[in-house]
């Protein structure tokens, strides 16, 4: 095998390789041999086909099987001996294959940079925390209340007003006649939600409990049964007993409701959401303030198809969202070309962080243990209810799908690799602050 | 016969169909180190006739012929009792040195 350097440049290495005829004789021969074994050939017996015949009818699709191992194990071999790290997989170009004269091809490499890592503990991040106000553990509280929605008996005789809810008794009509699923018993209707036919709600405000009657509605022309599309119907509707929403006492047994003993473990248990919420903004705050302080600190090539790649993908999807008609805020008043200059800028970034975090990650032998792949999995499966064994197949049939979710955890890992080592202060801020999003 | 023994002639068209295909057996790959070839051929051709329409089609010179009618298998055909065809097969033994390249066809 010769291998010489036709291009050096920036991150860029072509080399031509040649490989000798004999080679390629020895390789085609072991494989025909090996196929002999196998073949069977009207008027011989398995085995019995002399090399001479399964060499005429063979030859050809062996040889391509050999080119391709031949062109795989010698740019392979060629990468190794160089000590060089390609950043995707070589691009080869077979120039001439003969068996008589051997091959050979060019290989374009494009190599990773150099990088050199920066001390981490050199590294000073500030890394945002709130504290828990206690307002914010009564506002939890609060939602919490207004979500339960408990009603009580209005015991005093007074008209039904907006936010009330009526039991009532309907049965509708049209032209005098019951229809399919116009009728009910003891509904439970709240006024001013919109849950019934538009109309209906608004004609039973003022009615009091033992009311009865009859309403006159038309249903919208949109309406999803067929038949009633825009008809006009009446309804007769009695009034039985008027309920208006109660307010939770904030007691221990509404913690109960919550599998909780008391009103001062809810409490805890709030505060310690908002803590978890909190804990999750600083950390990503934290490990943009990284990022960021990685990009300006390492400066290195980029391999050019890398960035090529990324960019494209970006691209893409920017032009989907174009042809959606969603904007994004941040690129108001620019035009296509600005936006691509800043779109550029970013696919740079994330290429060179993503680069700069596999390097880390290698140096510092951080591994992904099968464990929190899988756990990850598990996660994104949850997001499917019903569907989840169609999602563990997916992953379990698709390594582009597992790749893609190492990524992520592998990226988490090496983060938080450098932040044990680097120097973390933490900043107290306000929590609309450590909220407030950031765009890249 | 006298006539076939001093070379007989015959026309191209025959010799052509006289030679139907090669045998490629492994008892026809063992004979061929002896540099005999084998073919198929017609189960009316002579020993004389073949070793022309040999000389004539491939260009070699031909030393001697053997030949043997191959019976067909009697066979159950549909249930019913038959026979396939018979064939006849020349073993052709060429001149030292010359060689016929079954594979690339007549």
């Amino acid at each position: 095998m010769q291998v010489t350097e036709t291009l050096a440049e920036g991150l860029k290495r072509q080399y031509k390789i040649a490989v000798p005829a004999d080679y390629l004789e020895t390789q085609v021969t072991a494989k025909l041999t090996e196929l002999a074994k196998k073949v069977s050939v009207p008027g011989f017996r398995p085995g019995k086909v002399p090399m001479k015949l399964v060499r005429q009818r063979y030859l050809g699709s062996v040889m391509g099987e050999v080119l391709e191992a031949t062109v795989q194990q010698s740019s392979n071999k060629a990468i190794e001996e160089r000590g060089l790290r390609p950043a995707f997989q070589p691009k080869v170009n077979v120039e001439s294959f003969e068996l008589e004269s051997g091959v050979q091809f060019t290989m374009d490499v494009e190599i990773l940079p150099e990088i050199t890592v920066a001390d981490f503990a050199t590294l000073e991040i500030e890394r945002p925390t709130a504290l828990v106000a206690d307002e914010d553990v009564d506002k939890g509280l609060e939602k919490l209340r207004n979500e339960s929605r408990a009603t009580k008996k209005v015991e005093e005789a007074r008209p039904a007003q907006s936010g009330d809810t009526l039991v009532i008794d309907f049965v509708g009509k049209d032209a005098g006649e019951p229809f399919q699923g116009g009728a009910g018993t003891d509904f439970q209707l709240v006024l001013g939600s919109g849950m019934f036919i538009p109309g209906f709600e608004e004609q039973l405000i003022g009615a009091s409990v033992g009311d009865e009657k009859v309403l006159n509605v038309t249903f919208p022309a949109e309406y999803h049964a067929e038949n009633l599309k825009g008809k006009p119907v009446t309804f007769d509707v009695t009034v039985k007993e008027i309920r208006e929403p109660e307010q939770a006492e904030l007691n221990d047994d509404f913690a109960k409701a919550f599998g909780l003993d008391s009103l001062e473990a809810l409490k805890i248990a709030i505060r310690g959401q908002i803590e978890r919420e909190y804990a999750a903004a600083g950390r990503l705050k934290a490990k943009r303030i990284l990022l960021d302080k990685l990009d300006t600190t390492h400066g290195f090539d980029v391999p050019p198809t890398l960035e090529e790649a990324e960019f494209n993908a970006i691209w893409t999807q920017f032009e989907q969202a174009k042809a959606a008609g969603e904007k994004d805020p941040m690129l108001d008043g620019k035009s296509d070309d600005d936006v691509r200059d800043e779109y550029k800028r970013i696919a740079n970034r994330r290429v060179r962080l993503g680069l700069l975090l596999a390097e880390i990650g290698r140096l510092h032998n951080i591994q992904i243990e099968d464990q929190e792949i899988r756990a990850a999995i598990f996660n994104v499966a949850r997001q499917y209810p019903g569907q989840e064994r169609q999602v563990l197949e997916f992953f379990s049939s698709n390594q582009d799908a597992i790749t893609q979710i190492r990524g992520p955890i592998f990226e988490d890992k090496v983060v938080d690799h450098i932040l044990t080592s680097a120097k973390v202060t933490d900043k107290t801020v306000t929590p609309e602050e450590l909220l407030k999003a950031d765009a890249e | 016969m006298s006539e076939a023994k001093k070379g007989m002639t015959l026309s191209r068209e025959r010799a052509y169909d006289i030679i139907l295909s090669p045998v490629i057996t492994e008892k026809a790959t063992m004979i061929s180190d002896k540099n005999f070839v084998t073919f198929k051929v017609l189960l009316d051709a002579t020993k004389p006739e073949i070793k022309a329409a040999v000389e004539m089609v491939f260009g070699v010179t031909v030393k001697a012929v053997n030949t043997v009618t191959v019976k067909g298998k009697r066979k159950l055909f549909k249930g019913r009792p038959g026979k396939r065809s018979d064939y006849k097969k020349a073993m052709v033994k060429l001149a030292d040195g010359q060689t016929i390249d079954l594979t690339t066809g007549v």
